[in-house]
């Protein structure tokens, strides 16, 4: 790799405020191992994780937007590889440190159902990205969160929901829970890198 | 002729003196606010609310039998959890707006002072929080008031939502006007809603703490019950300790708006300070709060012992050949509560020792230690019994199982008492294999009772399965209920005088 390429993805990260990104992702799973060590109930135990996801989700949507819009489109034919390998690249941070973070602690799931869950919601995420903007993409991944928590607590109190649309809700092993939150990951994906976040006026 | 005017020659007019009335300012603000609420974020979010409240609370709410009770409780442990993320999410958004668009500097120079600007927005987006709020309410009370059979709204929950909802507004406001970042939003959003959802799994006992999360409609390990505030008035102590938290807490975080400005700040140090004395005093009377006999929590510098007065009703009494009468809001229940019970009501009714009437009486709670709750109620006689709190549609509880609990709690009480004479035979050591053969015969257990539910009951109420008192039991209930009960109209003297062995049976 050339020093001009490693300047233009060192350039890309801050414009998209990456090491902040990346702070608040160590925060995240800093904060989920904390929360590992309290006594929770089996609603707490199960449902905690599902909320540290939604946030390390939410932060790399946010990443998305960009500062400089139309100029940066304009003269940046790297740009669509760039995004696609932030995202992507958040994405596993997020759902390793996440998985690290519980190592040795009872969390809920295990790794499987963390990286389903953080692909399935950034996922989410970046398509929300794409269609209100990067700074409203957090919306997404949020609303999804409540979704989510309400699935795990039909599990407890039937009519449980089925579909594996909820996949929060789905065991870790399950194909059509995993299947789903590929697809909407690799929506956004797509959506991000070849449209990139929508620009709005104002932010 | 001609007349120069020159600007020395003009005398000078007097210069309008700027002077504004309160009515002028009261005008000047409404227009601000109304501005505010054309170009509102929670406008937009509006949808979102209302679809995540339809789904996760509305559904369930639906689901519960209509007694206002259960669904104004459930309401209140609903709503705010469901508007938690779209409301704090908007306000932070609108608090973040004049830092993100960077017009702080330009917006500095206008007329009106910072802090009445923010207040006018955060005004606005709770403006449009409320009326999400109040539409749940309102669908939820319209709904229920056109099903239930007894009672009327219980307003208190629905003012502990509607008074939660600045609160989260003005936290997520307040964040956003100070960290004006782009992930401040989704940030200061899970937050309040990982504190607001959890922070009940800390409360232990009815004298936490933690019982002033608005989310909380009572006992923790009760929850919205159908014996809660339905033979006794809903205890108004625990919502209006939670609605001076929420103002207290809001009043606060606003008052902290003004702190960069120089000219107010002793003016919002005392605003926060008086927001902080209020909410801390609410957290300190939660903490005092002990539960009732009648499932709520009582604080006794809230209470008015009026309240401890039972609510007046008629019964609805069922036309079985015993009458079970039950409290009016229990009505929907009743038909379930007959159909489980018809069978023993049949048979037993006529017969010396059966009662001519059963009526409910009201359950009774007792905190253990802990979280522990005991829930008793009844008598030693069959002519009162209680329902149990697990009715048909509360927490996925199906009519199987409801009818599996009348038959372990009515049924067998009912069976018992007349079989075994008095009160359930308590006189009565052992009880004869004919006479555990009978009550097993008259009781049928629906098939989702397992014998591990019944195995307490086994030598003192019931046979032990594989028996010959067992074999007879299934032949006694082979027999209908009329059967049964012409069998037992000639036979139950020598029955309850041990005169008959498991050979006589039927």
């Amino acid at each position: 790799m050339t020093a001009v390429a490693v300047r233009l993805v060192r350039l890309h990260a801050v414009s998209r405020r990456l090491p902040a990104a990346l702070a608040l992702l160590a925060a995240c799973a800093a904060g989920l191992r904390g929360a590992l060590y309290g006594h929770w109930d089996s609603y707490g135990a199960l449902q905690l994780p599902l909320i540290f996801e939604a946030c390390c989700a939410a932060v790399i949507a946010v990443t998305a937007g960009s500062p400089f819009g139309e100029p940066e489109r304009a003269t940046g034919r790297w740009l669509p590889f760039l995004r696609l390998g932030a995202a992507v690249t958040l994405t596993g941070l997020a759902a390793g440190a996440l998985a690290a973070a519980g190592s040795g602690l009872p969390l809920a799931g295990g790794f499987p159902e963390v990286l389903r869950n953080v692909a399935g919601l950034t996922g989410l995420g970046l398509l929300c990205a794409a269609v209100l903007g990067g700074p409203l993409a957090w919306t997404g991944p949020l609303a999804y969160l409540v979704l989510g928590l309400y699935g795990l607590y039909t599990d407890w109190h039937p009519p449980a929901l089925s579909t594996p649309w909820i996949w929060p809700a789905r065991p870790p092993h399950d194909v059509g829970g995993a299947l789903c939150a590929a697809a909407v990951f690799a929506a956004g994906l797509a959506a991000v890198t070849l449209r990139g976040a929508r620009e709005r006026p104002g932010g | 002729m001609s007349v120069e005017i020159t600007a020395a020659s003009v005398p000078a007019a007097p210069r309008p003196v700027a002077r504004r009335g309160a009515g002028a300012a009261i005008l000047g603000s409404a227009r601000l606010l109304r501005i505010e609420l054309r170009h509102n974020a929670m406008l937009w979010l509006l949808p979102v609310a209302i679809a995540l409240f339809w789904y996760n609370g509305y559904r369930e709410i639906m689901a519960l039998p209509p007694m206002w009770n259960l669904r104004a409780m459930t309401l209140q442990n609903r709503l705010l959890l469901d508007l938690a993320i779209p409301v704090t999410g908007a306000a932070a958004w609108m608090g973040s707006r004049e830092g993100r668009r960077n017009i702080t500097d330009l917006v500095a120079v206008t007329a009106r002072p910072r802090w009445s600007r923010q207040l006018a927005i955060w005004a606005a987006t709770t403006a449009w929080a409320e009326v999400a709020c109040l539409a749940c309410v309102a669908v939820v009370y319209v709904m229920t008031a056109r099903q239930a059979t007894w009672g009327g709204p219980l307003w208190w929950p629905a003012v502990v939502s509607a008074a939660g909802v600045p609160a989260l507004t003005a936290i997520g406001f307040t964040a956003g006007a100070w960290f004006p970042g782009r992930f401040v939003t989704p940030l200061v959003t899970v937050v309040m809603f990982f504190g607001l959802g959890f922070s009940t799994q800390a409360a232990s006992g009815d004298h936490s703490y933690w019982q002033i999360s608005p989310l909380t409609a009572g006992a923790f390990d009760i929850g919205a019950a159908p014996g809660v505030a339905s033979f006794y008035p809903y205890l108004p102590d625990l919502s209006i300790a939670q609605v001076m938290f929420a103002a207290g807490l809001t009043v606060a975080v606003l008052g902290a708006l003004g702190i960069p400005v120089a000219r107010m700040r002793w003016l919002a140090a005392v605003i926060i300070a008086v927001g902080l004395a209020a909410a801390g005093t609410a957290v300190a009377l939660a903490g005092t709060g002990r539960l009732d006999p009648h499932g709520m929590i009582v604080i006794p510098a809230l209470h008015d012992a009026a309240s401890d007065q039972p609510v007046r009703y008629t019964p609805v009494c069922s036309r079985t050949p015993i009458p079970v009468c039950v409290h009016p809001a229990y009505a929907s229940v009743l038909p379930a509560v007959i159909a489980s019970s018809w069978p023993e009501l049949t048979e037993f009714a006529g017969l010396p020792g059966a009662p001519a009437r059963i009526s409910q009486v009201a359950v009774t709670y007792r905190q253990e230690p802990g979280n522990g709750i005991t829930v008793s109620g009844g008598g030693p006689s069959v002519t009162v019994f209680v329902l149990p709190d697990e009715v048909p549609g509360r927490l996925g509880t199906t009519g199987a199982e409801f009818a599996a609990q009348m038959d372990e709690g009515l049924g067998l009480q009912l069976a018992s008492d007349v079989i075994l004479g008095g009160d359930g035979g308590a006189g009565v050591s052992a009880p004869s294999q004919a006479q555990l053969a009978v009550i097993a015969g008259s009781v049928r257990f629906p098939p989702s009772v397992e014998s591990r539910d019944l195995a307490p009951l086994y030598g003192r109420l019931l046979p032990e399965p594989g028996s010959l008192a067992s074999l007879a039991a299934r032949r006694f209930a082979a027999l209908s209920p009329a059967a049964r009960h012409a069998w037992l109209a000639q036979h139950l003297a020598a029955l309850r005088a041990d005169q008959v062995s498991l050979t006589q049976l039927p």
